[in-house]
């Protein structure tokens, strides 16, 4: 508890720095966030390149706009729903365009193989459980990609970030009854979707 | 608890956003419905199959380039001076005076007796005799500034460097790129409003007629000049000097929505409203169209904000 008082009082004294211009703390703020909203980018567009895009485009926005920030919620909140805004307007164009990606790229376009990320240590002792994974995992985002914009990034915030859904209500501009009511049809989708793949 | 609330709660229930109560109610109605029971299991197989699927991680090397690109962006962006870090801290008091009606006042009667005071000192002053300049100083223009003063040592002389200020005159057509500058370097002059407010008013009036506004320097001029004249007629001619780069240009757009949240005049936002009407559908114009719609003291302004929600693409 002491330490995360700590760690919230720190937070508001690098802000408020930040805000009279220091780069210093501007930049301790970005470290403290910048893996989860480039890991939410990458899950979100399967693209290393628009995840780097959508990062540097949240944190030059955050940079413009701090001077608004009056701490009225969180800082991790505010960040948050910058990005998913980003990640938001990504889906949705995306999804004007008619483009499905069921395959994650890279930064230089090639189709990058999950296994390679994978942290797991058993990794390359089962070959062929491994192959069966990679395969769910392409169906998986196929699902995912079928899914609405808003129902993909509440499904991603719940079921991946682990966050309460009241929270990702304040960083989608939504109630916690539309968050809930969102995940409702997204879990539902997911499971017709997968099922109809097998 | 029946079955078509059960099927909605079951979701919430395997993500743990179940209230007590609730779980405690489903729990029961669990043990006896066989089809509520097939579709639990359904949604924790879908975790289970959620949990085997690799994840996607962010490599070290895809972070370290993104903080690369990151401080090469940063790097570029204008730093905020001085000047614009105490115009925000001022439009950021301005905004905390509005709810803090006594320390607006107090703050009236002071500004009233500081401009009073300054208003004597300065009667005071014009009274004195002015001092008469020696006639080796006297010559074409006026002296702009001191910029060195050496004493030769052990006398009485001095050597002073100093510039003077030519007053020229020169003129052309509103497409030639000397009168440009000219209009560019006019419109940041604090001196004389009334050629601040012409200069915006006919670099303006280019953009509007698309002529040569492509440039950074004359939509540059516009946005500083829409952020922090003091003139409303000078910002509204800046707004719709604006108007043909809002969809295109991102810091246009940027520069307009911050119009819209901050300026202290209720046209000049009303204006800001119609330019982005055709962007309706960007987020960050709708994240402020949301704070305007609750937040904004004209009541014209919080009922157009919301029209123009309601008309934007249902929200999925």
């Amino acid at each position: 508890m002491a330490s995360e008082a700590w760690g919230r009082a720190t937070e508001t004294e690098l802000i408020r720095e930040a805000q009279k211009g220091s780069r210093t703390a501007f930049e301790a703020l970005v470290r403290q966030y910048d893996q989860p909203v480039l890991r939410l980018a990458l899950r979100l567009t399967g693209s290393e390149q628009d995840a780097q895009d959508i990062h540097q485009e949240a944190f030059l926005k955050a940079y413009r706009y701090l001077a608004n920030f009056r701490f009225e919620c969180s800082f991790y909140t505010w960040i948050y729903r910058i990005v998913t805004n980003l990640c938001l307007d990504h889906l949705r164009r995306r999804k004007s365009r008619l483009e499905e990606q069921s395959v994650v790229v890279d930064s230089s376009g090639g189709e990058m193989d999950l296994l390679s990320n994978i942290s797991d240590e058993r990794a390359m002792a089962n070959p062929e459980r491994e192959l069966e994974r990679k395969l769910l995992g392409e169906r998986i985002q196929e699902a995912l990609g079928r899914l609405t914009p808003r129902e993909r990034m509440v499904f991603e915030l719940k079921h991946y970030q682990g966050l309460r859904l009241r929270t990702i209500g304040e960083m989608l501009n939504t109630t916690e009854e539309t968050a809930k009511n969102t995940l409702f049809r997204a879990t539902r989708k997911l499971r017709t979707t997968l099922a109809t793949l097998r | 608890m029946d079955c078509e609330l059960a099927q909605q709660k079951i979701a919430l229930f395997a993500y743990g956003e179940l209230p007590d109560d609730q779980c405690h109610l489903l729990e029961g109605h669990l043990t006896t419905c066989k089809r509520c029971q097939e579709e639990f299991a359904a949604v924790q197989a879908l975790q289970q199959a959620m949990a085997l699927a690799p994840t996607l991680e962010p490599s070290a090397n895809l972070l370290a380039q993104a903080r690369l690109r990151l401080e090469e962006a940063l790097d570029t962006m204008p730093r905020s001076g001085w000047l614009m870090r105490v115009q925000q801290s001022m439009f950021r008091g301005v905004s905390m005076l509005g709810r803090a009606p006594v320390a607006a006042s107090a703050l009236l009667v002071l500004g009233l007796a500081s401009g009073g005071w300054a208003g004597y000192l300065s009667a005071l002053r014009s009274h004195r005799p002015p001092a008469e300049l020696p006639a080796a100083i006297a010559g074409p223009g006026t002296i702009a500034n001191v910029t060195s003063i050496v004493r030769e040592p052990n006398t009485e002389n001095v050597e002073v460097h100093f510039n003077r200020l030519v007053p020229e005159t020169t003129q052309g057509s509103l497409d030639d790129a000397q009168i440009r500058q000219l209009l560019l370097v006019g419109a940041q002059s604090q001196v004389n409003p009334g050629v601040a407010q012409n200069s915006v008013s006919l670099l303006a009036g280019e953009c509007e007629a698309g002529h040569q506004c492509a440039d950074g320097p004359v939509r540059n001029a516009l946005l500083v000049a829409l952020r922090y004249d003091k003139n409303t007629g000078v910002r509204l001619r800046a707004l719709n000097g604006l108007k043909p780069y809002v969809a295109e240009d991102m810091r246009v757009r940027d520069g307009v929505l911050e119009a819209l949240m901050n300026d202290e005049d209720a046209t000049v936002r009303s204006r800001a409203i119609e330019l982005l009407q055709p962007v309706e559908a960007d987020s960050s114009v709708r994240e402020v169209l949301h704070t305007v719609a609750s937040e904004d003291d004209n009541p014209h302004i919080r009922t157009v904000s919301h029209e123009i929600l309601d008309q934007s693409p249902q929200i999925q």
